[in-house]
């Protein structure tokens, strides 16, 4: 799912709900156990190919996060936990239960965000190379800045697939909004501090569901190492590494993610 | 016609420097007894500048070769004391950047105290690579801008008893400004503007309106602004609330002003080199705004000829004078370009002028504020305050 035809295609099938007054948009898709995909960055759009896989098995409910693609952004919405507590209310709206909670990057982070709040109506978790736990300390980073990276190094950090070079002036006015109003939402979100919330070390302990953590061996913003944060504070979670994948693991490794995904709710 | 002197008070040896000037210029290429030599020099300059009937203009960035002006207020302070008649001019504190609105509060009534009140401060959004050195959060910049506005403005001016504040960015126990501004109830307050559109509300609020080397863009921002200040006040726009921003090379013959402008032309050479993903974090500007800017490309932003196409990056000074960016020739010639440019834009009562910019030497400085004070400030008495109000009955 690299282009941007099948990106608007895939989005033909996004309804728009109101949940607390927020009206969000949504994508649900195929049959089977509720399974709450929570996107990166870079907006649901780019989810769309493992959302396909995943929805072979499971139904897929697939949100764009309030402030991304084209779900409302509440003023008072400001932090993560803002967000996570959002996603407890959709669980109520639809009462879902037994939930199988996926997370990328940034929604990774929202997931564990969720997790430490109430688990209740959740019974698995997979981390697909969150962020969310402590980027740097003093002088030392340890997850890319992408705030101050070269435009043109973003993508080549994100993931290992060649992505589509795509002008931008071409593009339709509808995209243009959405990827202002996704790279708006992460700066919102994730300025200050980085991509992190300083309090979720001290709250991780609290999630209890089996967690499979994944990671791409060749994830260049946030390396293998800053997965050890997460093993360290999550006593249930297995780490899983995708060879030849970077933080994008639903770019790069969309069909092993999905596998992986698959058998862990069958393993248990 | 007030006129201003200002300079950005570069550290000129650096622009040798390969790369960007601002953000990510490691500060060991600052030797700091240049710095010190350098600063001192500007700080004379404004001095000279307070005896030859100017006003003063100082602004602030940071992490940039091209202004070692940190702090505004830290400048004026130096000022208000160095100087007699010249109105102190801040243009401006970027107070969405600040932290801490009640200290800015606080500097201004200090210095305004200081200055025997000739003052006057202009509250900027700034340019946008400043939220990488201030850190503070680009998204709803402009919502936090009005909140810092609004917070300093009570605090100025409050003459009753102290008050404690809770807004979404800003909470304080207890404010009381020690000293409080001399003037009354605030200091002359400006603003900064490039779009008819965010001029609209410093119309409204009465604050004198500034648009910096921006061409005939000026025009649509004195428009917009006299637009809504009738709108507002039920009375045209003064001119003395519209200031435009504009870099004067004069000397006694064409060549000599011509190399003076050379060597000023190194400010918009080295203000321009700044990384790609400084200008615009995400964010700071409204969706719409960035989407209209993936859809014109980086060349939407320059100013423009006068026939329409963008100023080239290597303009020769000529394009620079016919785009309204430099004024530069003898004082007859300086004179006529500002008479054509007055006109153009509809008026103005305030020139901001980099009568220093780039590498131009203290020798070329004092000559150009000097000449320029002589020979082209008395003539623009005959530009202003010539009651403009005919040309604005169509908006009534």
């Amino acid at each position: 799912m690299t282009t941007e035809a099948s990106a608007a295609d895939f989005l033909q099938a996004a309804k728009v709900v109101e949940i607390q007054g927020l009206k969000l948009e949504l994508v649900v898709k195929g049959q089977g156990a509720p399974l709450l995909l929570l996107h990166g960055m870079d907006g649901v759009e780019g989810c769309a190919r493992i959302i396909d896989l995943l929805a072979r098995d499971f139904t897929v409910y697939a949100p764009s996060h309030p402030g991304f693609g084209a779900s409302e952004l509440p003023r008072a919405f400001s932090t993560i936990d803002d967000l996570a507590y959002f996603y407890l209310d959709l669980l109520d709206h639809f009462d879902l239960q037994n939930v199988t909670v996926v997370g990328f990057s940034l929604g990774g982070w929202i997931a564990a965000e969720i997790l430490v709040k109430d688990a209740s109506r959740v019974s698995r978790l997979v981390l697909g190379a969150p962020l969310g736990l402590r980027t740097a300390e003093r002088r030392k980073s340890q997850v890319t800045d992408l705030f101050t990276l070269d435009p043109k190094e973003v993508d080549a950090t994100l993931q290992v697939t060649p992505a589509s070079k795509s002008n931008l002036a071409a593009l339709p006015e509808a995209v243009l909004e959405r990827i202002a109003r996704n790279a708006e939402a992460v700066t919102l979100f994730g300025w200050s501090p980085y991509l992190y919330n300083p309090k979720l070390h001290l709250r991780l302990h609290r999630i209890k569901a089996p967690t499979v953590l994944l990671w791409g061996e060749d994830d260049r913003l946030a390396p293998l190492d800053y997965a050890n944060s997460f093993v360290a504070k999550l006593k249930q979670a297995r780490l899983e590494t995708l060879p030849g994948c970077g933080h994008r693991i639903y770019v790069d490794s969309p069909d092993a993610a999905a596998a992986r995904i698959v058998s862990f709710r069958s393993a248990q | 016609m007030k006129v201003w002197q200002f300079s950005e008070q570069a550290y000129h040896p650096a622009f040798d420097v390969p790369g960007s000037m601002r953000v990510t210029l490691p500060s060991r290429h600052c030797d700091p007894a240049v710095a010190s030599t350098l600063l001192n020099r500007y700080l004379d300059e404004y001095m000279l500048a307070d005896e030859l009937g100017y006003n003063i203009m100082v602004n602030e960035h940071h992490a940039a070769a091209t202004c070692m002006s940190t702090s505004c207020m830290t400048t004026l302070a130096i000022l208000a004391r160095q100087t007699r008649n010249a109105r102190l001019l801040a243009l401006g504190i970027p107070i969405a950047n600040r932290s801490n609105p009640i200290r800015v509060a606080e500097e201004i009534a200090m210095v305004d105290v200081l200055s025997g009140g000739r003052l006057e401060v202009g509250m900027v959004k700034g340019a946008a690579y400043e939220v990488f050195m201030s850190n503070r959060q680009p998204a709803r910049f402009n919502e936090r801008f009005w909140e810092a506005h609004e917070l300093i403005v009570e605090a100025l001016r409050n003459t009753g008893d102290n008050f404690s504040w809770d807004s979404e960015s800003y909470q304080y126990r207890a404010i009381s400004l020690w000293p409080r501004p001399l003037q009354q109830p605030t200091p002359p307050i400006w603003m900064t503007s490039s779009s008819a559109f965010s001029s609209i509300e410093h119309a409204k609020y009465d604050y004198t309106c500034a648009t910096f080397l921006s061409g005939a863009v000026a025009r649509s921002v004195f428009d917009g602004y006299r637009k809504a200040y009738l709108e507002a006040h039920g009375r045209p726009a003064p001119d003395k609330r519209l200031a435009y921003l504009g870099v004067v090379a004069v000397a006694a013959d064409r060549k000599t002003a011509y190399e003076r402008a050379e060597h000023m032309k190194g400010y918009f050479t080295t203000a321009a080199r700044l990384d790609a993903q400084f200008r615009n974090p995400p964010g700071f500007n409204p969706v719409k705004a960035n989407v209209k800017m993936m859809q014109a490309g980086p060349n939407a932003v320059r100013p423009r000829l006068r026939n329409g196409a963008p100023l080239p990056s290597d303009a020769t000074i000529d394009q620079y004078i016919d785009a309204g960016l430099m004024f530069v020739g003898t004082p007859e010639e300086v004179f006529r370009q500002l008479e054509q440019f007055y006109s153009d834009v509809g008026g103005f009562g305030n020139l901001l002028m980099m009568g220093q910019a780039g590498t131009l030497s203290h020798e070329d400085t004092v000559d150009n504020l000097t000449l320029f004070a002589k020979q082209v400030m008395p003539r623009l008495e005959e530009l202003s305050m010539d009651a403009p109000e005919v040309r604005y009955e169509a908006f009534a």
